[in-house]
Order: structure tokens, then C-alpha cells, then sequence
């Protein structure tokens, strides 16, 4: 090999046009992977790092169009506007809070439905069915109907409520119950692609450890913290890893329930930043709150992905 | 330790019936093997047994106590699976603890069960490892393992060895059978290869079909068949069968060629003369000819093996095997002169396949 690399620049040098065109007919396997990957480098150059850098470009400018001022490089200017604003540090909170109560709450209910959905039923279908519905419900849809589920005289919630004794709670009007609502209906359109990617998991745990573990004397409790719980751990980060940066980008189901409201109250990270881009305009500042929402998009997937390879 | 006992056990998932009846005694400390073909029930008894499946019909007993309703738990058995069912996130220390500390077994008896066990196998310098950190034979072991530190009044194995290659199955089966020799407990063993039963069995049970065709010791097995399927199933190469007729107190092959019958057999009790029958001859009971009778055929393929010769030759329209001395060593197409002694060919009812004597 080494005596073949040795020779090979000199064979170039002295090599003839029609052995240039040959050996680019008949390319080595370094040239060709090259050629096959250039086709998807180039398009994900185009609609990633493109946008990417054009995002981080803009972060450093005061590029307002309602201004009339022609774009000007303002460096971290944006960036310290931001540690100023009271509504980012509000956005921004609200969003840490809603990532910490609708992942592991999400997590806990689509195990225990991914738990009900690998029950033997003589039908698996319907339950599967049911499962995928809520995933394949648009957020803003779903945000529309549990606005009504909410609503302080219409809503099914209130009814239920009413009718146990409990008088109905105005939940939009307050900063508190507004967001207990939001995150409920997240936590409800989230379980399902929780539990689906669970299912999957659970499915690859052979059933012969079930049958072990019922002769060696473990009841069901036993078997699912021993066996089912710690197999399941890959299936689980995979998950999390997804629900929580979704959840950090939270914006459809608290647009469409209460848009930010009362006040600012429910208002997250990602409204915020369509707010000041596509209502204000401000897209040097708004490219400044999307960096800093990528970055915390970037050191969450981090983490995760450390975990698993810790795990691993 | 413990005796066990089926009585009319049957299994049947709606209309189709797996198990049909099966009566049998297993004496305390005996060594069984079910086995049978694929299909045959020999693992669903097993399961309904370990409480694994429920019974449709009939008693299932452990020692004195019917355990028909029983959880797996509390019937006091360990099972050996197919796939080792090694849970694969724990050590193998920890495997091997998992039903002790389930069952509330202090800390230091755990150890010292687990040692003796490890010793016993060979496994002690492997405890702190994981499954995936396993050879199949080790993993094997390690199953074995769990299953001596329960102490239980039965084991189980469900067909163990099908995931090891040739030469490690018949390493791990001779420490099977060692640690029986050991230990001294009931086990029940299903398997579907015959040598594995011939070679680890107090007591062999064939089955076919859901129910049993013949219960008995290796050597009741191979030298009385109690059937044509039994016949082909213990033993290989396979004994060979042949369609022939008596007539006169000799069995008349089809093609002509003829040997006197089994001088074991009284033709007026079983009324044979002149019926149709299967002759059974095992390919190892065929030896030079001049020793008792003669049977003659044309050689068709011959396969040397080094410490013997296998000879395919037609007789009429079946083909039989013939293992022989290596020195033995006839062309394809010479007509073969092979003696066979008498004494050693099983005749079985053409209509019922069933054995006439």
C-alpha cells in the first residue's frame, strides 16, 4: 500500500488528458463517496446551515423593518437588550416550566398507555388506533378544542366540575389556571407519541423474561420495576430526548388557548419570538431570542445524548 | 424433590387440541425427556406443567399437591429456557439472586448458594459480568445457575441446547447430566433431538400428535419400538422401513427377496401369516453377508465415514441404509449380498404402524 501511494503522484503528474478522463469515468471510492454525498451536503447546506448562519448573522444586526433604517451590524447589542427585557425572562421561564411539568408528565402517561396497549387484546387495532389519534391531531387543533374544554360556561371541565360539587373555575382569567390548562392539553396531545415510542420498547422486551421472572417468584409490581423499567431506559431517553426539544418550542397549543394571556402570563419563548418578528418586525432582535433558543435546543440534546452514551 | 404426575392432561386453544390426554407417572429423582417433533405438545405439557400455560382438562400433581390453579411461583419448580432468558441489564450474581431475594433469602445465604452453584459450574470468575459479556455455553451455564440456587422439588429445561453449536451441545450435555447426578432433583427435560434423550434419560416419552407413543427406558426405546414413528424417530441414521408380506414364516420384501421372521415373534398369537406388514431394520443391524440371513439388493450410493460405511441399496421399490465395517466398500450398480440377523427386525402392522410383537 505505502509503495503504491508513493507512486501514485507521480503517475498523475505524467498522466494524459484521455487518463485524467478515464480515471474520472472509473473514480477511486474516496472520489465516489464523495460524489454521492454532494448531492445531500449541498441540499442540507441550503436549508440548514444556510438559515442557520443567516439567523446567527441577523442576531448581530438592528434590522427592523418598521424602522426604515437600512440594516446596520449592531454587535451584541440584541443580546443585551435581552438580559433587560422583563418579558424574555417571563417567556423564557414560562417555557423551562412548561418543558418541566408536560415532559414527565407526558412520560407518565403514555407509559401507562403504552403499558394498557401491550395488554393481549384480541384487537389490537383499535387500540393502537386510539393511541395514534391524539399524535396526529394538528396542535393548533387540538389547542382549539381544549379552549372550549376550558371554557368558564360551554366547557366540559366546568360541567364536570359543577356536577361533583365544584364551582366552575374562570380559567383563562387567571395567570395560574391558564397555564395548569395549557399544560394539561399538551400533556394530553403529547402521551401518545410518548407511548408509541414506549410500545415500540416494550415490544422488544421478550416475553420468556415475563415467564422467568413469574417462576422465579416476582409478582407484577416486582417484574415491572426489575425488568420492564430498566429495558425500557433506551426507549425512554429516545423519547425525552424529542418531547423536550418540542417542548421547548412550545408555541401553537398557548397561541391558540390564550395567546400569552392573561397579560403576558402564558406567553413562552417561541411566541415571543414571533411576536417580535413577524408582528414587530424587529427581526435582528427576534433572530437573537431564536439564537438563544437553539443554543438551549442544543445543550438539552446534549445532555441526553451524553446520558446514553453513559448509559451505554 | 419430588415426584410428578399427569393424569388426562389436556390443552386445546378453541377447537384445535394440542394435548390430548396424557397420562404419567414421574418417579422422584427421575431423569424424563419429553420428545417428539415440532408440533407434538412436548413443550405446551412442559409449560402447563411450570405453570406457564393453564390446562383444559385433567390434574397436573407436583409431589402430593395438585397444582392445576397454581401461579408458576408457587409450585416450587426452576425452568431452563430455550433462549436462557438471562435478564440482560443484571450481573450474573445478580441473576442468579433475583428469586432468592424475591423469596426473602438473607444476603448471606445468597452468597453462599451462589458460590457453591458458580463452583459447581464452573462460572465463579464470570459473576460480575453482564449476559451480552457471555458465550452461549457460558450463558447457558449461567441459566443452569439460576436455576440450581432455587433448590426446587423440579426443573425444567425447555429444549436448552437448540441455541448451542454441535460441539458445545455435547459439552453442556454431559454437565446436564452431571449436575443430575449431583443434585439428584426431578427434571423434566423437552427436547426434540433424540440423541439428547437417548443420552440424558432415565425414562424417555415420545410424542406425536399430542399424545403419547411410547414411555420408556434408552434401551426399551431403540430395541422395542413401539411403533413405526418411534422406530424412525429414536436412532440414526433412521431405521429403515420396508413394505414385505409373511408367508410361511418368512417376511417376503416387495421385488422378491426374502429372510426368515423374527424367531421373538409367535405368528398364530398375532395371526400375521399372510398379512401385510412394515418391516424395521436399523441400519447398524446389517453386517457381512453369511451371518444370519441374507438379504440381497443393488448398491446405490455408498458413503464412507471413516469409522464405518453407510451403503444405500433398493430392495424392490424401498431403498435401505446399511452401516457397516469401513473395509466394506461395494461399487454403485453391484448387487449387494448383506446379512441381517433376524432377531433384530421389528415388524409393525402395515394399517396401524403399530409394533407386532
Amino acid at each position: 500500500m505505502a509503495v503504491a501511494s508513493n507512486t501514485s503522484p507521480m503517475i498523475r503528474k505524467s498522466e494524459s488528458a484521455s487518463q485524467w478522463w478515464t480515471r474520472w469515468l472509473d473514480p477511486s471510492e474516496r472520489t465516489l463517496a464523495v460524489l454521492l454525498l454532494l448531492p445531500a451536503a449541498l441540499l442540507l447546506s441550503l436549508i440548514i446551515v444556510y438559515p442557520v448562519v443567516r439567523l446567527v448573522w441577523t442576531s448581530f444586526q438592528n434590522l427592523s423593518l418598521t424602522s426604515g433604517v437600512p440594516a446596520k451590524f449592531s454587535g451584541l447589542e440584541n443580546y443585551a437588550l435581552m438580559l433587560e427585557d422583563p418579558i424574555f425572562w417571563e417567556a423564557t421561564w414560562n417555557t423551562v416550566l412548561i418543558t418541566l411539568i408536560t415532559v414527565p408528565g407526558a412520560l407518565v402517561f403514555g407509559l401507562a398507555l403504552a403499558l394498557m396497549a401491550n395488554l393481549p387484546f384480541k384487537r389490537k387495532w383499535p387500540v393502537r388506533l386510539s393511541l395514534l389519534i391524539p399524535w396526529a391531531l394538528p396542535l393548533s387543533f387540538a389547542g382549539l378544542i381544549f379552549a372550549w374544554f376550558f371554557h368558564s360556561e360551554y366547557g366540559v371541565v366546568n360541567d364536570i366540575l359543577r356536577r361533583v360539587g365544584i364551582s366552575g373555575i374562570i380559567w383563562f382569567n387567571s395567570a395560574g389556571w391558564a397555564f395548569a390548562a395549557i399544560c394539561l392539553t399538551i400533556i394530553w396531545k403529547t402521551s401518545s407519541f410518548m407511548a408509541l415510542i414506549i410500545l415500540a420498547g416494550l415490544q422488544t422486551i421478550p416475553r420468556s423474561l415475563y415467564e422467568a421472572a413469574d417462576v422465579d417468584g416476582a409478582g407484577r409490581l416486582r417484574q415491572f420495576f426489575e425488568i420492564t423499567l430498566p429495558l425500557l431506559k433506551p426507549a425512554i431517553v429516545v423519547a425525552l430526548i424529542f418531547r423536550t426539544i418540542t417542548a421547548l418550542q412550545t408555541f401553537d397549543i398557548p397561541f391558540t388557548m390564550t395567546r400569552g394571556g392573561p397579560g403576558t402570563s402564558t406567553s413562552t419563548l417561541a411566541m415571543y419570538i414571533h411576536q417580535n418578528t413577524v408582528d414587530f418586525l424587529d427581526l435582528g432582535y427576534g433572530s437573537a431570542l431564536a439564537v438563544v433558543m437553539f443554543a438551549i435546543s442544543m445543550c438539552v440534546t446534549t445532555v441526553y445524548l451524553r446520558m446514553i452514551r453513559t448509559k451505554g | 424433590m419430588s415426584s410428578v404426575s399427569f393424569r388426562r392432561l389436556e390443552k386445546a386453544y378453541g377447537p384445535l387440541r394440542i394435548v390430548k390426554g396424557i397420562d404419567l407417572e414421574i418417579a422422584d429423582k427421575e431423569f424424563v425427556v419429553l420428545v417428539g417433533p415440532s408440533g407434538c405438545g412436548k413443550s405446551t405439557t412442559l409449560r402447563m406443567l411450570a405453570g406457564l400455560e393453564s390446562i383444559s382438562g385433567g390434574e397436573i400433581r407436583i409431589g402430593e399437591r395438585v397444582v392445576n390453579k397454581l401461579p408458576p411461583r408457587e409450585r416450587d419448580i426452576a425452568m431452563v429456557f430455550q433462549d436462557y432468558a438471562l435478564y440482560p441489564h443484571k450481573t450474573v450474581y445478580d441473576n442468579m439472586a433475583f428469586s432468592l431475594k424475591v423469596r426473602g433469602v438473607p444476603a448471606s445465604d445468597i452468597r453462599t448458594r451462589i458460590t457453591q452453584a458458580a463452583d459447581m459450574l464452573g462460572i465463579g470468575q464470570l459473576l460480575d459480568r453482564k449476559p451480552s459479556q457471555l458465550s452461549g455455553g457460558q450463558r447457558q451455564r449461567v441459566a443452569m445457575g439460576r436455576a440450581i440456587v432455587r433448590r426446587p422439588q423440579v426443573f425444567l429445561f425447555d429444549e436448552p441446547l437448540s441455541n448451542l453449536d454441535a460441539k458445545l451441545r455435547g459439552q453442556v450435555r454431559t454437565e446436564i447430566k452431571r449436575l443430575h447426578q449431583a443434585v439428584g432433583t426431578t427434571i423434566i427435560y423437552v427436547t426434540h433431538d433424540q440423541v439428547e434423550a437417548m443420552t440424558l434419560a432415565d425414562r424417555i416419552v415420545i410424542l406425536k400428535g399430542g399424545e403419547i407413543e411410547q414411555v420408556g427406558t434408552p434401551d426399551e426405546v431403540y430395541n422395542k419400538p413401539a411403533s413405526v414413528f418411534v422406530g424412525g424417530f429414536i436412532g440414526s441414521p433412521a431405521m429403515n422401513f420396508a413394505k414385505a408380506q409373511l408367508q410361511g414364516g418368512r417376511l417376503k420384501f416387495e421385488g422378491g427377496a426374502d429372510i426368515p421372521l423374527n424367531p421373538g415373534v409367535d405368528v398364530k398369537s398375532v395371526a400375521l401369516d399372510g398379512r401385510d406388514v412394515v418391516v424395521g431394520i436399523r441400519p447398524e443391524h446389517f453386517s457381512a453377508a453369511g451371518q444370519g440371513a441374507t438379504l440381497s439388493g443393488r448398491v446405490q450410493v455408498v458413503e464412507p465415514l471413516g469409522s464405518d460405511t453407510l451403503i444405500h441399496f433398493a430392495v424392490g421399490s424401498s431403498t435401505l441404509t446399511a452401516r457397516v465395517v469401513p473395509e466394506m466398500r461395494p461399487s454403485p450398480g453391484e448387487i449387494l449380498e448383506i446379512g441381517v440377523d433376524p432377531s433384530r427386525v421389528h415388524i409393525f402392522d402395515a394399517g396401524t404402524e403399530r409394533a407386532l410383537h
